[in-house]
């Protein structure tokens, strides 16, 4: 097993010298340690200054990670296999006692590596973030986990498609396909799901009787139905649990005000998730009458209290794109072992 | 510089034993792509301590042949072995005991040459400090020591082509598969490297490498098979080849009075041919050659060059390719 390591380190060591070292590298760090100073100041104009809470500021920086990273990821590891291919290197790789194992895992684990230093730019902000306070030791580190493990899972999916696509530019547009479709396309599938299925409510009011004056009269008037239709989001929630956004806030939510209400983003997202989850009532019935004097009640429970009653769905949209990571990674390596067997015509060795 | 004879490369500093022979044994080995049927019916033997050159021309399935040596693709049928192992079920036991130099010249662009040799090194599971060891001596050995700390992208073509050889050599293979690995060399490179592959072979390694060069392949080579649409020529065409009718130069002091020397001992006119060079005699065998040449000596005519005109190889391989479409 050790041996195996140190193999899987050997091309990490090498990815990393050949593939990622250099200045280009450094200036988009650089570029991005600018946007995430950029956001930070952005989000304390929005807020109206910090108050007490970090939490908008953090869940903003921690989303800003994910966003960067989903666009830079895919072209940092999309083309690591097959681009090794076309520079005639892979094969001599090959030749060697590495096997074809190590290759894919320490390309990927190099990816990976790679992507995370985006996060470690970004710390000095998360830093102003829980200083400022209201952001629970729970909530830092399930974010930042979670957020680590996507990482991962966009570094996979390049890796794993640069082994199955032959070619590099193909692979590249592939991979940024795939995350698009997991950032944006659950969404979309989400809202036009939600759309096309509606269902019919009825709703009943019962109203107060007037006088042509406006004072109030004895007795109720008598109940009326109307009936419109409204999207059953409930059935396609399952749609976001893949989304990144959605397992980082929904794995991350625990921070409220006083009142019940989401102190950063993660709440927010979490709940929005959480309330699409709940089946819209065909049948309304709403008594504004016998309501009266004792004024509006809002008995409508607290995103705080409601977020205790939802399904959480995080580890689902986890496992969901751990699988396709994997897949994608153990196509790769069965696409690329030695000695080979079937090629795509066209295709070169070395 | 370059010694003559080359330095022992060896794995482990200090330990100068070259490893153990091995031979290859490719038997009746075929392998297509789609329709294209790269190699058809390849069967040779390479004993250790020989240097057996791959001839064919352009497309005739010499580099898929390496490819399938190099453990890298899978024949469709057919069997390989080297060092009694076969490279198709055990490919983990053959890669230590190859080196193959590729006819692509990639290299990692950002690492030095020196970091790039011990990378490989490394990669064959030897520790740091050997690594570090082999690389300087590989260094040395392909005369690359200006250029060890520079990136590899800055290296001309003949200079990756020596890169390349070193990385072949990394782990002091017994069986070396070089493809075209002349290329790009300037001609002080290659007499370099046809020394550094006469010493190797002298060790008892075994050597498979491909060229265009005949006449080079003429000078280190010391058995050669003959690939044509990926069929090796039988032992029995390549003699046919061998047996049939050359042509000899020949150059006396008395130009152009060598003409009727010739035939004032006996040569038939029908046989002499002349151009700008001079004159050229067809004879049968060399047997024949060594005739003509003592007796134009005994006849007084001062011969200054007496030689076949072109490469044994040059020749062999023309005579096949002549044969097939005959």
């Amino acid at each position: 097993m050790s041996a195996f390591l140190r193999g899987v380190g050997l091309i990490v060591a090498l990815e990393l010298k050949q593939r990622v070292r250099g200045v280009a590298w450094y200036v988009i760090l650089g570029v991005f340690f600018g946007l995430i100073a950029v956001v930070t100041i952005g989000v304390w104009v929005i807020t109206g200054g910090w108050g007490t809470s970090g939490g908008a500021l953090f869940s903003s920086v921690v989303y800003f990670v994910l966003l960067l990273s989903s666009l830079i990821s895919p072209a940092l590891s999309g083309n690591a296999i097959n681009g090794e291919r076309e520079g005639g290197t892979l094969a001599t790789i090959q030749v060697t006692a590495i096997t074809t194992g190590q290759i894919v895992i320490g390309k990927w684990l190099a990816a990976w590596l790679a992507s995370l230093a985006l996060l470690v730019v970004t710390l000095p902000f998360l830093a102003i973030a829980v200083g400022i306070g209201a952001v629970s030791a729970a909530t830092v580190a399930s974010s930042l986990a979670i957020l680590t493990a996507e990482l991962g899972v966009f570094a996979a999916l390049g890796v794993g498609l640069s082994g199955l696509i032959r070619k590099p530019l193909f692979s590249v547009v592939v991979s940024y396909l795939v995350v698009a479709a997991l950032s944006i396309g659950t969404l979309i599938a989400f809202a036009i799901g939600g759309a096309v299925t509606q269902t019919t409510v009825t709703q009943t009011t019962v109203e107060s009787n007037y006088s042509v004056d406006g004072s109030p009269l004895a007795g109720c008037a008598a109940p009326s139905t109307s009936t419109y239709s409204a999207p059953r989001f409930d059935l396609y929630w399952g749609l976001l649990a893949a989304n990144p956004y959605v397992v980082v806030a929904d794995a991350s939510y625990g921070d409220f005000t006083s009142s019940g209400q989401p102190n950063d983003l993660f709440g927010t997202i979490a709940y929005g998730v959480r309330q699409a989850q709940i089946p819209p009532e065909t049948e309304r019935f709403d008594d504004y009458c016998h309501m009266n004097g004792n004024g509006y009640v809002d008995d409508r429970p607290t995103p705080q209290e409601a977020m205790r009653s939802g399904v959480p769905s995080w580890f689902v949209g986890l496992g969901i794109q751990a699988v396709l990571g994997a897949a994608a990674l153990f196509g790769a390596w069965r696409f690329t072992r030695t000695p080979s067997g079937r090629l795509a015509s066209g295709s070169r060795i070395a | 510089m370059t010694q003559y004879p080359p330095p022992l490369p060896s794995a482990v500093p200090g330990a100068s034993a070259a490893p153990a022979p091995a031979g290859i044994v490719v038997d009746d080995v075929r392998r297509s792509f789609g329709s294209v049927h790269a190699v058809r019916s390849v069967s040779f033997k390479a004993r250790p301590g020989s240097i057996t050159a791959l001839i064919g021309p352009n497309g005739s399935g010499k580099t898929t042949l390496l490819l399938m040596l190099a453990t890298l693709l899978r024949p469709d049928a057919g069997s390989i072995r080297i060092a009694g192992i076969d490279p198709v079920t055990e490919p983990h036991r053959v890669r230590p005991l190859i080196g193959w130099m590729p006819d692509a010249l990639g290299s990692w662009n950002n690492l030095t040459v020196r970091s790039a040799l011990q990378m490989t090194h490394r990669m064959y599971g030897h520790d740091r400090a050997a690594s570090a060891a082999r690389a300087e001596q590989l260094i040395e050995l392909v005369d690359l020591v200006e250029l060890a700390d520079r990136p590899t992208r800055v290296l001309s073509r003949g200079q990756k082509q020596k890169l390349s050889l070193a990385r072949a050599l990394t782990n002091d293979p017994a069986v070396l598969l070089l493809d075209e690995p002349a290329s790009g060399l300037d001609p002080v490179a290659r007499i370099e490297l046809r020394e550094l592959l006469l010493g190797l072979a002298a060790q008892g390694r075994t050597i498979l490498l491909s060229s265009h060069v005949l006449a080079e392949l003429d000078e280190v080579a010391t058995d050669a098979v003959y690939l044509d649409h990926g069929v090796t020529a039988s032992t029995e065409a390549v003699a046919r080849a061998r047996a049939t009718a050359r042509s000899w130069r020949i150059k006396a002091l008395e130009g152009a009075q060598l003409g009727p020397a010739l035939e004032g001992i006996g040569v038939d006119r029908a046989r002499i041919s002349t151009d700008s060079q001079g004159f050229s005699v067809t004879m049968t065998d060399e047997a024949d050659a060594a005739a003509v040449l003592s007796a134009l000596v005994a006849a007084g005519t001062r011969v200054t060059w007496f030689a076949p005109a072109a490469g044994e190889l040059e020749r062999t391989l023309l005579d096949l390719t002549n044969g097939d479409s005959a």
